[in-house]
């Protein structure tokens, strides 16, 4: 199995394809990174109810720096695997289109980072207040949290 | 003489799971891409607390807009991830159990995130939080 995958990841690398291929590589690793964090965060956010002193603690490891710039790059996955999807889904029931399937997967790479930009400077900058906050505390926020 | 061929009826099942993930991605532009966008540019997860929580899910349109996400992007996500397993392990046992063990996942998830949306006390985790 082990093996299986070093030669996906290799040859994935080395296969000499298209635009396409980058796509498609792309939207599989978006797709698994947002299912790691959704089933991390579907279970967190359940403590919520079932264990709220757990909860208020590890919403706190959320805020911690290396955390919050994950977060950007949960952000980055989220919308590139929504737009190519929306892509996926007009080639499969628009055949007709399949011709334009190089120029469909340039648009999504330039709507994904007409799109990512702003909000990835947003996001860093909000980051960087909480951690200005802190530091004016006298804290930081590259401390892991404690409970 | 008539010649009789015997054939396995083909399940649907990838056919709706096709379909699936189509529909259920196009929901999730919506309900994933919109959650992502409120919790992170029109509010601010570094202001997320438990009181935070409180706050939206007193709100049962809330509760349901949670609820909704949730099934989508878990049925979503683990049909994805059982498609990508299914491209790399030829062994069908192993592919059997490891389909068994994503569809147990999926159900233990949607039950107890489902119970905790339902059974969240907004006033009652207010003692607890501060």
């Amino acid at each position: 199995m082990l093996s299986t995958l070093k030669l996906t990841l290799v040859e994935s690398l080395r296969y000499r394809g298209f635009l396409g291929q980058w796509s498609w590589l792309a939207h599989r690793l978006s797709g698994l990174a947002v299912l790691l964090f959704l089933i991390i965060h579907v279970w967190d956010t359940a403590n919520a109810t079932f264990w709220p002193e757990a909860y208020s603690y590890t919403v706190e490891i959320f805020k911690w720096f290396p955390f919050s710039v994950g977060e950007i790059a949960l952000m980055a996955a989220v919308l590139y695997h929504a737009f190519n999807g929306i892509r996926i889904t007009l080639l499969d029931f628009k055949p007709d289109w399949w011709r334009y399937q190089r120029q469909s997967a340039i648009v999504v790479w330039l709507l994904f980072a007409v799109v990512f930009a702003p909000i990835a400077i947003s996001m860093f900058s909000r980051t960087m207040n909480h951690c200005n906050t802190l530091a004016a505390e006298g804290l930081s926020c590259w401390t892991f949290p404690t409970p | 003489m008539t010649t009789t061929r015997r054939f396995e009826r083909q399940s649907n099942f990838e056919r709706y799971a096709f379909l699936f993930m189509r529909l259920s991605g196009i929901a999730l532009l919506l309900l994933a891409v919109g959650h992502m966008l409120l919790q992170h540019i029109l509010r601010d997860v570094h202001s997320l607390t438990l009181q935070a929580v409180q706050d939206i899910w007193r709100s049962w349109g809330w509760r349901a807009y949670d609820l909704l996400l949730l099934l989508f992007a878990i049925v979503h996500g683990f049909n994805g991830l059982r498609q990508v397993i299914e491209d790399y392990m030829h062994d069908q046992r192993i592919v059997r159990v490891t389909n068994a063990i994503l569809l147990g996942l999926v159900i233990v998830t949607i039950l107890w995130s489902a119970v905790a949306i339902f059974n969240f006390n907004p006033d009652a985790v207010m003692a607890v939080g501060e």
